[in-house]
């Protein structure tokens, strides 16, 4: 079921890419396909069984001298994660394009990106996993560069340059990693349950440096983060959403699979440094954040923002190979609920950016006001997304950074308190950021923006009423989670 | 069945926000039921000890329990409740009506849900929730862009003390593993010292106490009927209210009392002599809040958080009253400068039932206010007599900005009022300060024997000594009403306050901000532009090279590289399957980027040189590791 979620959008795109199918033939094709894929992953959620490791499993040999295989298989996190990615992939899919050229070729894209994406969270394969890593930068190079604005070809490369070093360091970490083992395997079940530089210092300390630079770039975190803000303002509104709902997510989700779970005796001994830089971008990410004139600039600092939130959530979950059991625990649910969230939140948030773009072709704050009158709309769901995105009781944000607070304070309390700043500098970011689009005088040029489409609406009304299920009922998330087997049990 | 109680106003309010603005009737009738449902529901649930729970997950679980206090409280925040919605539909602007009533409600959810909190979560969601409540209602008139302004003001100035309430949820869990109030208790020393002060920032800035002060200002901004409710049933009383509530576990850390007691009656004092000079009705009222306020902080720092919460429902009933009055007054002046008002003979029954109110807030007995006043007085003589006298002068300074109040905007003037105000907006506040009235019956010895309070011993003495204070500061306000306008220097507008937060805070953080993103565009960016730069040299000559690929990687980023060669030297020295890994995993990698090198063709013609590189370069090392990898 797993493999049919992954092969299926690969199949598609191979489709579309090499016949000649319509416009509207391939926008049906590609919401059919990402919603078959949703539903494949909707049928193994079914099967679940919360807390007993890694389930619905499919192993086909592949070169059998290295131990690589195709290895599919979900936990708690992966499975929500993938689930989430899925959902969000229909969403950006059906959200109408920008610029409607070439449409057969974006929606094959799309599909590409959505199989490697998914491929990347339901492998247990290292070496699928990372081979799926770069795929998604390739399949995001070509939608930012081909169907973005401004300086879309510039940004794109930015992003496929920066982000593939970081992916190089990876590849050299893998390496260095399953060279490790004897016989060699790349499994990662395996490799969880061998931990194979325990004991080992410096090379158990670069290896770590490898995969948490590398994942750094693409989560990203502050200093390597230049690339995240024009990267996104030149890509078009769903590819934006993407890129921050799911691609974001690979170097976090990348962080918790392999450092954390494979290296924890190194993860341990420097997470109090990884927990600093978290720190540092959650500060950083949202004072920038502040200062932003540009909608999508200022959506995508809080990125940096947020993953930061995620990653002192990591950071805590493997600070220790024993004590703080509980605080860990609830950090790492926090952290995985965090990417779930802000996957959801941000993606929203991109695509209302693209609805601006879309009517105004513009995203300079200062030229816009007054909205609430002429698309109430748009204005309710900016709204929600919002305080959903600064942390607002009764939203996704708050259940997750909670958590995470909660969960440092007991291991880190003075990170955890200074973090806290990072929560009224976002509240008073994204107050700003609505008072100015939808209040005060209304500019002569905005006299015709019209409202959401319901289509549009619709689309926006299903992802952010997660977010508002996960707020007020969180429980079911939690428990899918299960973050305690992914701490005692080592994932498996 | 506890949760019906905060659920049920959210839900009804949410239910009134999405109806239309066409009719008052309706409106005020759906908001006023749901309101009187509310009190109901608090009037049940208080008589048969309803609790809720609710498994949050993750090991956490919400709590919802009523004591003694806190139900009286929650019966009386649907009581104001009621009388504002309905005042509000009769009263405020048509366009918006539905919105700004339903959002009252939700408001009115919010705050049950803090009140009814057994547990730190619960409190911190509903407290968080009545944020974005005040914050939308301040700005109800958003066309003009001052007013969603002050809503952020207060939103973020209020979230600033929330992060208190963070901290405290923070330090309970980490050293009891639960969040329930009784958790509280099995805290001790410096944990135990972290809540308690975080519980007081984030119920001084709620309570808007001392350098929390100005949002008060900022939030007169919205509706009167907003400021009705924010200041008697919701928000600000929730500050006080939480201190009483959780008093019985902190009171045991040390300087903590002290703390409560000097910002109480700092606030009582400042705010006093603030509104005593204030010229704009509604922040006359505004400030007398943050005094009230104070001297209910005084009393619980005296140990007595009985005494602040009676306090705190006799200035619910009063103030929102005040309040409603003064939105009438305002709008039959068409501004709320005090000195364009005077309305004794042409609104005789506004002017007769707010001067009801007036004589609560001067705190002149018979009145219920007047009663539970005294009691903090003889609360802070039994704590130490000077404190008791300051806390009299405070008294005083009430007494003299509620009469200059009520004599300036309702007192003897020939002021034509602009429009009349109908019976329901003059039924709602006139209820509430009658209801005020009624509680004057707590002068009565067997009504205050059915409290479950503990009282201070009070004196004659003391009694005679607050009383004559009284009347002098009653007749200063009138000496004060009859002269010219009082100059409006910085010191009415909260003691210069909000200028220095402008300029010591707001206006360097945002400098910070926009250095930050100067930084982060110029610095921050310049590693990697560097070597881009850097990069493009080593291509520029790497182009006569065979390695193409050498020079497309070094764009990357020089040190990057150099980094990358030199493990891959190291991994060559290693076994031949490592070796195979090395080379053929970035080149099998590169063979499916290429796949997208006809793409990439037209998008960037300088570079599709380097993709045709890879391309070759990666299938012919692909078909090598696949040979390679069958033996």
């Amino acid at each position: 079921m797993l493999t049919l979620a992954i092969v299926l959008p690969f199949a598609a795109a191979a489709l579309l890419a090499f016949a000649p199918v319509s416009a509207g033939g391939s926008r049906a094709v590609a919401i059919a396909t990402a919603t078959l894929s949703l539903l494949a992953l909707i049928v193994v959620w079914i099967g679940f069984i919360p807390g007993q490791g890694f389930q619905a499993m499919l192993e086909v040999p592949w070169i059998p001298a290295l131990g690589v295989a195709w290895r599919v298989g979900v936990d708690g996190i992966s499975l929500s994660l993938a689930l989430m990615s899925g959902l969000l992939f229909v969403a950006a899919i059906a959200w109408p394009m920008e610029r409607e050229v070439n449409a057969r070729q974006y929606y094959a894209w799309f599909l590409f990106l959505e199989g490697a994406s998914l491929g990347l969270f339901l492998t247990l394969d290292l070496l699928v996993f990372y081979v799926f890593f770069d795929l998604s930068l390739v399949g995001m190079y070509f939608l930012i560069g081909r169907w973005g604005h401004g300086q879309a070809q510039r940004s794109a490369l930015k992003f496929f340059l920066y982000t593939l070093a970081g992916s190089l360091l990876i590849l050299l970490a893998i390496i260095a990693l399953v060279l490790m083992t004897d016989p060699l395997t790349f499994d990662m079940r395996e490799l969880i349950a061998l931990q194979p530089v325990a004991g080992m210092d410096l090379r158990a300390g670069l290896i770590l440096l490898g995969f948490v630079i590398g994942f750094a770039i693409k989560t990203p975190l502050f200093p390597v983060h230049t690339w995240l803000p024009p990267a996104h303002v030149d890509a078009p509104g769903p590819a934006s959403a993407i890129l921050a709902g799911v691609l974001l997510k690979m170097g976090t989700y990348g962080l918790v699979r392999i450092p954390m779970q494979m290296m924890r005796e190194a993860f341990a001994t420097w997470a109090l440094a990884l927990a600093v830089v978290a720190l540092i971008s959650i500060l950083w990410g949202s004072i920038v954040a502040f200062a932003q004139e540009n909608l999508k600039r200022r959506i995508a600092y809080t990125s940096v923002n947020h993953m930061g939130y995620a990653v002192l959530g990591i950071a805590v979950a493997g600070s220790a190979l024993t004590g703080h059991e509980a605080a860990r625990e609830l950090a790492l649910t926090g952290a995985v609920v965090e990417m779930i969230a802000h996957g959801l939140i941000t993606g929203a948030l991109f695509l209302i950016a693209g609805a601006f773009w879309a009517r105004a072709q513009d995203y300079d704050l200062a030229h816009y006001g007054g909205l609430a009158a002429n698309a109430p709309r748009l204005m309710a769901v900016t709204w929600l997304a919002s305080f959903a995105s600064l942390g607002l009781p009764g939203l996704a944000g708050f259940v997750a950074e909670v958590q995470i607070f909660i969960g440092a304070f007991a291991v880190w309390p003075w990170i955890a308190a200074i973090g806290l700043l990072g929560l009224i500098v976002t509240a008073a970011l994204f107050l700003g950021m609505l008072q100015r689009l939808f209040f005060g005088e209304r500019p002569a040029a905005l006299d015709k923006f019209t409202d959401l489409t319901w289509s549009e609406l619709g689309i926006l009304a299903a992802v952010l009423a997660l977010v508002v299920l996960i707020g007020v009922w969180p429980a079911w998330l939690l428990d899918l989670i299960g973050a305690d087997t992914a701490l005692v049990f080592g994932g498996g | 069945m506890l949760w019906a109680l905060p659920l049920f106003p959210m839900l009804a309010g949410l239910t009134i926000w999405a109806t239309d603005d066409s009719s008052r009737l309706r409106l005020g009738l759906a908001a006023g039921s749901a309101a009187g449902v509310t009190l109901v529901l608090a009037l049940l649930a208080a008589a048969q000890g309803w609790q809720g729970g609710f498994v949050w997950g993750a090991g956490l679980e919400l709590k919802l329990a009523l004591s003694a206090l806190s139900a009286a409280v929650a019966i009386t925040v649907p009581g104001v409740a009621l009388a504002v919605v309905v005042f509000a539909a009769a009263h405020e602007e048509r366009r918006g009506l539905a919105r700004l009533v339903g959002l009252m409600l939700v408001f009115c959810g919010a705050m049950e849900l803090a009140v009814t909190a057994n547990d730190l979560l619960s409190l911190l969601i509903g407290w968080e929730i009545m944020g974005l409540c005040s914050w939308a209602l301040i700005g109800h008139h958003w066309r003009d862009g001052a007013n969603p302004a002050s809503g952020r003001y207060a939103f973020v100035t209020t979230r600033l003390g929330d992060l208190g309430l963070y901290l405290a949820l923070m330090a309970t869990w980490s050293e009891a593993g639960a969040l329930d109030y009784a958790a509280l208790g099995r805290l001790e020393g410096l944990p135990l010292a972290l809540a308690a002060f975080g519980i007081l920032i984030a119920a001084g800035a709620k309570a808007g106490q001392g350098p929390f002060a100005p949002w008060l200002f900022r939030a007169m901004d919205g509706p009167s009927s907003v400021s009705a409710l924010l200041h008697a049933a919701t928000m600000v009383a929730a500050g006080a209210w939480l201190l009483a509530r959780l008093h019985p576990w902190l009171a045991s850390v040390p300087g903590w009392n002290a703390t409560v007691i000097a910002l109480g009656l700092f606030t009582a004092l400042a705010g006093g002599a603030v509104a005593v000079i204030q010229g704009h009705a509604k922040k006359l009222l505004a400030a007398s809040t943050s005094a009230q306020l104070g001297l209910m902080f005084v009393a619980v720092g005296a140990g007595y958080p009985g005494i602040a919460t009676a306090h705190l429902i006799a200035h619910a009933v009063f103030k929102a009253s005040l309040f409603l009055f003064a939105g009438i007054v305002g709008k039959a002046a068409g501004s709320y400068r005090l000195r364009a008002m005077g309305f004794l003979r042409a609104l005789p029954r506004v002017a007769g039932l707010s001067a009801l109110a007036a004589l609560a807030l001067a705190a002149i007995p018979p009145m219920g206010a007047a009663w539970s006043k005294e009691q903090i007085v003889a609360a802070a003589v039994q704590q130490d007599r000077l404190l008791g006298l300051a806390v009299m002068v405070a008294g005083a300074l009430s007494a003299a900005y509620a009469a200059r109040f009520w004599w300036l905007a309702c007192g003897p003037g020939d002021a034509a009022p602009k429009t009349r105000p109908g019976w329901p907006e003059i039924a709602a506040p006139g209820a509430l300060a009658l209801a005020g009235v009624a509680l004057g019956l707590l002068w009565l010895p067997p009504v205050q024997a059915l409290l479950p309070l503990r009282l201070p011993e009070s004196g004659a003495l003391e009694l005679i000594v607050s009383l004559v204070l009284l009347a002098l500061g009653l007749l200063a306000g009138l000496a004060l009403a009859r002269r010219a306008e009082l100059p409006q220097t910085g010191a009415a507008d909260w003691v210069g306050l909000p200028a220095l937060i402008d300029a010591g805070i707001v206006r360097p953080f945002e400098r910070l901000a926009d250095l930050a993103a100067r930084l982060d565009d110029v610095a921050l960016d310049a590693i990697p532009r560097g070597a881009a730069a850097a990069a493009r040299q080593i291509a520029r000559g790497g182009r006569r090279l065979p390695g193409l690929m050498q020079a497309d990687l070094g764009l990357l980023d020089a040190a990057v590289w150099r980094v990358a060669a030199a493990t891959r030297a190291l991994a060559r020295l290693s076994d031949a399957p490592g070796e195979t890994l090395t080379d053929g995993l970035p080149e099998g990698a590169a063979r499916l980027t290429g796949r997208g090198g006809a793409h990439a063709r037209r998008l960037q013609t300088g570079l599709s040189h380097h993709y045709y590189a890879i391309f070759a370069v990666g299938t012919a090392l692909a078909i090598l590791f696949l040979i390679f990898a069958r033996f």
